[in-house]
Parts: C-alpha cells; sequence; structure tokens
C-alpha cells in the first residue's frame, strides 16, 4: 500500500525556478514549456508553483552572481525534501561565457548537489522536457 | 441507535466528508482538463488533483521562525472543518436533503466565510509580508463579492418565501421542494438577473483567475499559502475542492435542483449540472481571462454584480402574485 501510494505520489512533481542571475534566456525556454501548447510540461503533472515550499523539482538557471548567491543558498534551503535540482542551460554548469569573471561565484555544484544538467545556451524546450522527465524518475526513488 | 449515527454519516460520508472531497477533486481535474484543452494544450490526466494530494502528504512541512506556530499550524484545519460542515447543508435534488437541525441558507452563507477567513488567519500568522498583502487582497476581495451573493441569495429567498404565502424563507429543503413542484428558478425570466449575479460571484468567491488576487502566484508568490508546505498545504487543497462541490452545490440547489428519479441517476444529474456551472462559470472564464488588480476587481464588484443584485431583488418585489 505504502510503495503504491508513493508510486502514485511520483506523478505529481511540481516545478520552482531559481534564476541565479541568469540573463533570462533560459527563463524564457521555461516560459515556452508551459506558455507554449506545443510544448506542455503539464501533460507529465507538472506544475509551475510560486513558493518554494511547494516546489519538488527545482530549475535552476545563471551562473550564481556574487549578488545573489546568498539569496539563492537560502531559497534552496527553503525547499522541503525530497527535492531534485536540475541545472538549466549551460551557465549554472561551467557558467558559460561568464567564465572567470570577477563577479561569479559558480558554478551552481560548489553549493549544492546537482542531479540533472541541461546543457545548452539556451538549450531548447524539447531538452528542458526531457530533462525534466530525468528529473521524475530521479525523484521516483527518493520519495 | 441509528438515528443518532446519522449526522456521523452525513458528516463524514455522504454528503459531505468523503463524498464532497472526491467530488470536489474530480471537478478541480476537469477544470485543469478543460483549461488545458481549451489552450490546445494536452493537459493533466483527470486524476490529477487525487495525486497532488497523495504527494503533499509525502512531503516535509515546515514553520517558519517568525510564524505564530499554533495559529499556523490551525488555520487550515479551521478551514477544512468550516467547509465539512457547509457541505453537510447542501441537498442534493431526490437524493439527500439536509434536516432543518442541521441549518439553513443563513448557517451556510456564515460558513461560506470560513475559508476566505482561514486563509487570512493563516496568512496573517505566517509573518510573511507576502501573507501580509494577500490578508489584505482576501479582506477586500471578500467585501466586494460578499454584498452581490446575498443579494442573489436573499432574491430567490423572497421570490420562494412570497409564493408560498409566508416573507422570506431560509430553509434550503423549502426552497427545493418549491422548485421541484413549480419548475426550477433558472427558467423564470424573473429571477435571471439573481442567476447572472450568482454567476458573477462564483470566480471571486472559488479564488480563480481573474479573481485571484489574494493567491497571485505571478506577483505575491501565492500569497497565505506561501510558507505553507506538506501536509497543511494539503488540507488547504482539500478545503478548496470542498468549496468548490458547495459553491457550485449551492448554485445549482438554488436555480435548479431538479431532479429526474432514481437514486443514482439523481446523483449523476447532480454532479453533472456541477460539471456544467463550473466549465461556464470558472474554467471558461479563467482560460480566456487575466488577473485583474485588487481596485479593478473591487469597483468591479461593487457596480454591476451589486446593480444586479438590487435589480433583481426589485424585480422579485415587484412581480410577486398578489393574493
Amino acid at each position: 500500500m505504502k510503495t503504491f501510494l508513493k508510486k502514485v505520489a511520483a506523478q505529481s512533481p511540481w516545478l520552482y525556478r531559481i534564476n541565479a542571475g541568469s540573463c533570462n534566456g533560459c527563463d524564457v525556454e521555461l516560459a515556452t514549456t508551459a506558455c507554449i501548447s506545443r510544448y506542455d510540461v503539464e501533460r507529465l503533472g507538472c506544475k509551475y508553483c510560486g513558493s518554494p515550499k511547494h516546489a519538488d523539482i527545482v530549475l535552476i538557471t545563471g551562473p550564481m552572481t556574487t549578488r545573489v548567491k546568498e539569496k539563492v543558498l537560502r531559497l534552496y534551503a527553503e525547499i522541503p525534501d525530497p527535492k531534485v535540482t536540475v541545472a538549466v542551460g549551460i551557465c549554472p554548469i561551467s557558467c558559460g561565457v561568464f567564465r572567470d569573471s570577477y563577479a561569479i561565484e559558480g558554478p551552481i555544484d560548489k553549493y549544492f548537489p546537482v542531479d540533472i544538467n541541461v546543457p545548452g545556451c539556451p538549450p531548447r524546450p524539447q531538452a528542458i522536457i526531457e530533462g525534466i522527465a530525468e528529473a521524475i524518475s530521479v525523484w521516483r526513488t527518493r520519495l | 441507535m441509528l438515528e443518532m449515527l446519522s449526522p456521523f454519516f452525513h458528516l463524514l460520508l455522504f454528503p459531505g466528508g468523503l463524498f464532497a472531497l472526491a467530488c470536489g477533486l474530480l471537478l478541480k481535474g476537469v477544470d485543469r482538463k478543460v483549461a488545458a484543452r481549451l489552450q490546445r494544450r494536452i493537459g493533466p490526466p483527470l486524476h490529477q488533483p487525487f495525486v497532488d494530494l497523495i504527494k503533499l502528504w509525502h512531503k516535509d512541512s515546515s514553520v517558519p521562525e517568525t510564524a505564530q506556530s499554533r495559529v499556523f499550524a490551525w488555520a487550515p484545519h479551521v478551514g477544512v472543518t468550516g467547509m465539512a460542515l457547509a457541505a453537510l447543508l447542501i441537498p442534493i435534488g431526490g437524493v439527500y436533503t439536509p434536516s432543518g437541525a442541521y441549518g439553513d441558507l443563513l448557517v451556510l452563507l456564515y460558513l461560506l466565510a470560513v475559508p476566505a477567513v482561514a486563509l487570512m488567519i493563516g496568512g496573517a500568522a505566517s509573518g510573511s509580508p507576502f501573507g501580509a498583502i494577500g490578508f489584505s487582497r482576501e479582506m477586500s476581495m471578500m467585501l466586494a463579492y460578499e454584498g452581490p451573493l446575498l443579494l442573489a441569495l436573499l432574491s430567490v429567498a423572497l421570490k420562494v418565501g412570497l409564493a408560498t404565502g409566508g416573507v422570506a424563507t431560509f430553509s434550503l429543503a423549502e426552497i427545493v421542494r418549491y422548485q421541484q413542484a413549480h419548475g426550477a428558478l433558472l427558467f423564470d425570466p424573473v429571477m435571471w438577473p439573481a442567476v447572472v449575479t450568482f454567476l458573477f460571484v462564483i470566480p471571486a468567491n472559488l479564488g480563480v483567475v481573474p479573481f485571484d488576487i489574494p493567491e497571485a502566484e505571478s506577483e505575491i508568490l501565492e500569497g497565505p499559502l506561501l510558507e505553507y508546505s506538506g501536509k497543511e498545504l494539503g488540507l488547504f487543497q482539500i478545503m478548496s475542492a470542498l468549496k468548490m462541490v458547495v459553491v457550485l452545490g449551492l448554485g445549482v440547489t438554488l436555480f435548479c435542483p431538479t431532479a429526474p428519479g432514481g437514486l443514482l441517476l439523481s446523483l449523476a444529474w447532480f454532479i453533472f449540472k456541477c460539471l456544467v456551472l463550473m466549465v461556464a462559470s470558472v474554467t471558461v472564464v479563467r482560460s480566456a481571462t487575466g488577473r485583474l488588480r485588487i481596485d479593478q476587481a473591487f469597483s468591479f464588484y461593487f457596480k454591476w454584480p451589486e446593480a444586479l443584485g438590487v435589480a433583481s431583488l426589485i424585480l422579485v418585489l415587484t412581480t410577486r402574485n398578489f393574493p
């Protein structure tokens, strides 16, 4: 019974976006996965939620600039367990074109574990949805 | 012995409690699916709200350091209790008539305010500035839509009361009985302003776009719900599912409670009417519009629904049959 309920629960991953100093390109692509009917992410049971406390899957964009670092770490700590982290775009993975800048504290996996990488500048919506689907399969094992 | 148990049965299983919850979650699932199809998306499966609820039961829940922890933890319980009691009062034509001992239309009107109050208390106790903004917006919305709601209810109460020889009847059983004898009020042109007023009130009462201003997730991060997580958030979901059934069921009761006869058929007919009402007043509206500002919504409710409600009241009073 318990395993059945967990299996059912895994079909309802809620998404939360953290912008760690992104140029907004990846955020626009994230918005297309929800707003453009062709790339409907809601069919996987996902829902973009406004509060970090409701989140199951965290989508992080941006190279972690010095100014947002404290806030991002605080936000990440607010998200209740179990959670899965997805790095969207090349910036959170390797800081991309902003590497070696004095204002960049990235990459993101220096601060917390990243489960899925979705590279691209920006990644295509299909790639993001594939990343989310991968994240759901990781999340299923953590419930 | 059975007599003593029946209120508990009504509260926990049918028509309150489990039945109302399942019904509400199903309505929400249909709402999400139809909204997605209207936007040419595929959308989540119909059972998605059930899954969400089970998921929330598996998540951690936390109380913020700045919160009034006891009030914060109890607010969702208050909301759910209020709505479960309200579900007890909704008659289902041909299946269930609430006993007069449970309460009448006036009690229902007070119970309908409980979820909004629970949200306000929870938001205020969460210690978050977004919760406080949500609190004040929820309060303004309530002030705006309670007036037209009251006028619509009063029109029906007066119509039925005057027709049966009294002044105004607030008994739900009486309202259903009158309509089953004389035909649904929905088909009486005199009642159309009241119907429209009630249709206007539904989206604000249920807190959906364009009137989801207190819980706007893109501007104030879901307001009062911001700090809630896990089971407490699940309780708020249960509350809103029950509220969906209560508000839509109230609409069906007031304007079209006729039943085809036969227990199962009547039940299915009731759910079907709720579905139609929901798609017309919630789903289509929310997928076609954007969120209003709080002052726009406030002045909207004070202009059109309020005026329609007053017009409906005057219409009912002037067209009564003089003996």
